[in-house]
Parts: structure tokens; sequence; C-alpha cells
């Protein structure tokens, strides 16, 4: 399955997680997309200013908020502001604590909402239909 | 009656009548009887003839008492004697075999030289008030009863939040002794709190309720609920504020330990999903390569399924650690031996974070009587966690550092973990101990410093952690050096 003719799409994948990182990175290889990874907020930054990606998957429940930090950071960049960023929520369901989507969304007057929203554990048809959607509509 | 009842007025006799008023007796609302020195009755009023019947010249001993001799104690005889009034409370039995509770007055009757002819005895029946007395009395008794055997603290607080009384329990539990002030024996404070079902109750003459810590003598802490309610004289105005607080201690320990229960299996379900996560991931990596008969993938895909393997298992491991009462051996163990393993086993990993860890080991250090594993797992919990709290640091102008310091204080032997790292605020110290907890996303299992503090519990000792945002942490370890007790 490719997605579209022309040049692969680049997602950039922001998780402290290596093996989430790996696993959303190799899913999105092999669905035709361009896939990186980075471990936190700090490594991500570099890497989108130099790799322009044209869509980002951010773990918002990293160490140190760094998620949310680099979330303000690319929202608040004129240059990266349209880059769409779909947020991996740790966990909604029972027994998991959304308190940091929670915070985000408190402190959300100051920054846009996401583009989209995946929720773990991941389901590859979720993902890509979420993140194809996305990309389809960017230019 | 054949007989006249009175001697003839100067026949050689008494005239009573002469000396007492005359008829005026028989008016009176009490009984009133005269004797001479023989303890005869010479007079009695209308109402003791009614309640008594006629009994002129009888002995009193015998008419009121049905005694054969005079009384011990005999108010009667001891006006003749001394010509004083006296007065005694005594218990006198009616023509029906009635018993009368009455306050007796005696007083003496002169003739005009002067001497005592006659003993006036005035009878006041306080049968009913006796009776109100002994009912009060036992009322008083029981409620007393109720008040110590009720299974609450029971006090009374005066305006100025003075105990005035207070219950066996309360007594037993806070202090001893009435007078002292509410806030200072169970708040430990030295002025009133600032908000007060008492004073609440004071203020608006209204029952109050709060839910409250207090400390008990031996200065342990209860949960309690108080109710207070306020506590009237006779004209409505309120006098006093009762308190009644019952023990709820146990019942919010029981709370605790249900609300650590559900956030436990949260937290279980929390990690377990993480790994979860990982070992979906390693599936479909290595059926990609499978698929695709790609060497790399598979070893890729393996790799992650072996990594959160390993995850899990050490999970579960801490987990059933944590899980487990035991009790540690004690061998000796070098507690400068275990701090230069561990300072060694994490040299490369700190070198790559650019963080200095350095030991600094005193000389006077006895070997200590501990679970040598438990030791070794403990510091490298506290070092592992120092080195995270730098590697996170945003602060690129600092040169970071961690210091391990093992000393000796009297008895003890002291493990001091100091980081320069991001620290921590109030609600994240706050958390520290809590299972599950962890600031470190999805590296951290939120058990090692639980597993920190069992091991420390375990072996008698203690822990604590001083932090700063911004400037670092100490974790303070204290052990006995003979082990636990």
């Amino acid at each position: 399955m490719t997605a579209e003719a022309g040049p692969r799409k680049k997602i950039l994948v922001v998780d402290d997680e290596p093996d989430v990182c790996l696993y959303l990175s190799r899913l999105f290889q092999e669905n035709g997309y361009a896939a990186a990874c980075a471990g936190d907020g700090l490594e991500a930054m570099p890497a989108v200013e130099r790799d322009k990606p044209d869509l980002i998957t951010l773990d918002l429940s990293m160490p140190n908020k760094s998620g949310v930090r680099f979330y303000r950071e690319i929202k608040s960049r004129p240059d990266l502001k349209d880059i769409p960023v779909v947020f991996v929520t740790g966990v909604t369901g029972p027994g998991g604590s959304s308190a940091d989507t929670e915070r985000f969304y408190s402190t959300r007057s100051q920054v846009p909402p996401p583009d989209g929203f995946i929720a773990k554990p991941i389901d590859p048809a979720e993902v890509l239909g979420v993140v194809g959607k996305l990309l389809r509509r960017s230019p | 009656m054949a007989e006249p009842r009175w001697p003839e007025p100067g026949a050689g006799t008494l005239d009573v009548r002469a000396l007492t008023g005359g008829r005026l007796l028989d008016d009176v609302p009490c009984y009133i009887s005269i004797q001479d020195r023989h303890f005869r009755i010479l007079e009695a009023n209308r109402k003791l003839v009614e309640d008594f019947g006629e009994h002129l010249s009888e002995r009193c001993y015998a008419v009121f008492k049905g005694r054969v001799e005079p009384c011990p104690e005999c108010p009667v005889a001891r006006t003749f004697q001394d010509g004083q009034e006296h007065t005694s409370g005594e218990t006198i039995f009616d023509r029906s075999g009635l018993p009368h509770a009455v306050i007796v007055k005696t007083s003496p009757l002169r003739d005009p030289s002067g001497e005592i002819v006659a003993v006036m005895e005035l009878f006041a029946d306080i049968t009913v008030q006796k009776e109100l007395e002994h009912r009060l009395h036992d009322s008083l008794t029981r409620f007393h009863n109720l008040f110590d055997v009720v299974p609450c603290y029971v006090s009374v607080h005066d305006r100025d939040f003075r105990i005035v009384e207070a219950n066996q329990r309360f007594k037993e539990s806070f202090s001893r002794r009435l007078g002292g002030f509410c806030y200072e024996i169970y708040k430990h404070r030295k002025e009133p709190c600032p908000a007060c079902p008492v004073a609440d109750a004071f203020a608006d003459g209204h029952s109050h309720s709060d839910e409250q810590v207090v400390f008990d003598n031996a200065g342990r802490q209860l949960h309690v609920v108080v109710y207070t309610a306020p506590v009237r004289d006779a004209r409505g105005q309120i006098t006093d504020v009762m308190q009644v607080a019952a023990d709820i201690t146990e019942m919010r320990t029981l709370q605790d330990q249900l609300a650590s229960l559900g956030r436990l299996v949260g937290g279980i379900a929390h990690s377990i999903k993480n790994v979860l996560e990982g070992l979906r991931g390693g599936v479909y990596v290595a059926n990609l390569g499978f698929r695709d008969q790609n060497q790399a993938d598979i070893q890729t895909g393996w790799e992650m399924i072996q990594r959160n393997v390993d995850r899990l298992s050490a999970m579960i491991l801490d987990m059933l650690y944590c899980a487990k009462q035991r009790s540690p051996r004690r061998l000796p163990v070098s507690l400068p031996e275990v701090t230069r393993a561990v300072v060694q086993l994490f040299a490369a990993r700190s070198a790559d974070a650019g963080v200095q860890l350095a030991a600094e080991i005193a000389d006077n250090l006895p070997d200590l009587l501990a679970e040598p594993r438990d030791i070794h797992s403990l510091i490298s919990n506290l070092v592992g966690n120092a080195l995270d709290a730098c590697y996170t640091d945003q602060d690129e102008q600092k040169s970071s550092r961690v210091l391990v310091r093992v000393s000796r204080q009297d008895e003890q032997a002291v493990i001091e973990v100091a980081d320069n790292g991001t620290g921590m605020d109030e609600e994240t110290r706050g958390k520290l101990f809590t299972m599950f907890f962890s600031t470190k996303g999805a590296s951290g299992t939120g058990l090692g410093l639980v597993v920190a503090r069992k091991v420390v519990t375990e072996h008698g000792g203690t822990i604590s952690v001083d932090s700063t945002p911004g400037q670092g942490s100490t974790f303070t370890v204290k052990l006995p050096l003979g082990g636990p007790a």
C-alpha cells in the first residue's frame, strides 16, 4: 500500500519509549511514508528544523513535560505552525491517568488544539486513518 | 375524748399553749410537737395528729420511730442540755407505717424564770424532695455512666475553650486534667483553631460537625468526626458546648488502603499497557520481516519482544517484592564495598550523560547487618534516580554531578545521594513513594523508590528527601548498624 504518488511524506515520531517509536515509524514506512524518531522534545526540535516533516506524532506524557513545551514552540513559530501534530495520548481507558492531557487542556488557551488524537494502545488502522486524512488535506 | 387534752392553766402544771401562741400551731403546714424532759409528747399540732395519731404523753421515740428507748442522737435532748436550737435530718414513720424524710428543728421553751421546761420540735417533711434528690442522683449516676461508657470522646468546653468536663475515654486518651485548653490538649496549638465547631455552636446555638486530625497524649495522630452542641442553663443561655468525637482513624486507614489499592491496580494496568505496546510493536516488525524474508526486521522485532518481556519480568519481580512481607537476613555487609560497586556499575552511563559521579566514604564504618542484595538494590535505585534527575535537567549551564556519601552517625550508617539535577516540586515529593508514580514517562516503572523504602523499613531505618526545583535533590537513608531491631 502506498500513500500517494510523488515524494514520500515525512513523519516525525516523538516518543520517549524507543519501542513505540520503532513500532510507529516502521508502521509508517511500511505504508508508504518516510519516518524518523525523536526520544523527547529536545531531540525533536532540531529534527523538525532540519527535515521539515509533513506531520508529527507526539507523546505528551514524556518526562519534563518536554512534549508540551515542544508543541507550544512548534505552534508559536510561523514557519512550523502549519505542520499537523497528532497527539499520541498515553492512556485514556480505565486504569490510566490522563493527567498530562488534562493539564495540557487547562493551558490550551495559549495554543491551538492538536490536529488529531491517537489513543494507546495503538490500533494500526486507526493511526493510518488519522495520519492519512491529515496528509491528504495538507498541501 | 373523756379526759381533757390539756391540763387547765393554773393547775400547777405547764401551760404550753401560753408558751407557744395557742392554736396558731395548728395552722402551720408542718408537724410540730412539744416534748418534756422525758421525751413525752405534751402537745402536737393538728397536722401531726392527723398523720401520726393522738399520742399525748407517749414518748416521741416510740411514736415517731417505733423505738423502745431514746434515740442516740437526739436534738430534743441536746436542746434541753444546751438551750440552743438544733437541726437534724430524720426518718419518722406515720400511723400507716410510711416513712417520712424530715428535717427536724428543735428550740427551747422557757418558763418566766428562764428555765427550759419543754422543747418544741418542728418537722419539715422533705420526703418529696428526698425522692427527687434520689432520682436526680440516680440519673446523674446513669448519665455519668453513659458518659463514660459511650465509645466516643465526650468533652464539655467553656467559652474560653477550656475543657470543664470530659468522659473517661477522653481523659485516658488526651488529658486527665480538666481546665486545659482544647486546642492545646489535642491540637498542639498555642491559640484557638481558625475553624472551630465549638466556637460555631457558641455563636449560633446550633450543632456543628467537622472532621479533624487530633493528637492523643502519646502523640499519635487520630482522625475524628466531631459533633458539637450547645449546653444551655435554665434561662436558655448557652453556658458550654459539648463535643462528641468519634475515632475514624481505622476507617480512614482502610479507605486510604483501598484508594491506594485502586491506584495500584491502575498503575499495574498502565505499566502493562506500555509493555504490551512494545510487544505489539515487536510482533508487528517481526511479522514484516517474516513476510518479506527481511532478516533485519526479524531481528529488530525480536529484540523489541525480548526487551519488553524483560521489562515485564523485572516489573513483576519488583511488584512481588513490594507485595511480600519478609524479614531480611542479617549478614555482614560492607557499605563502602557495595557503594563502590554501584558507582562502578553506573560509571559508563554517567560518563555518557556527562554527569560526574563520585563517592565519599568514611573510613570508620563497621559492617552493616543486612541483606546484601537489598542494600545493593537500594543504593542502585537512588543513584539511578539521581543520574536521571541530571540527565533530564534542561539547564545547559550546569555541570551535572551526583555524590554518594556514606558515613557513620552514632549507631547508624548514613547514606546520602545528592544530585544537582532537576529537583522536585512539593507535589512530586509528596507522591515519591507511591507505587507506579513516575516522572520518567515510559522509562520508569514507578516502583524504584517503593522498593527502596521497603528495603529501608525492613532494615529498621529511615529514608528522607530534601529537594529544591531546579537545584537538585538529596536522599538520606539511615540504617541501624546492628541491623533491624
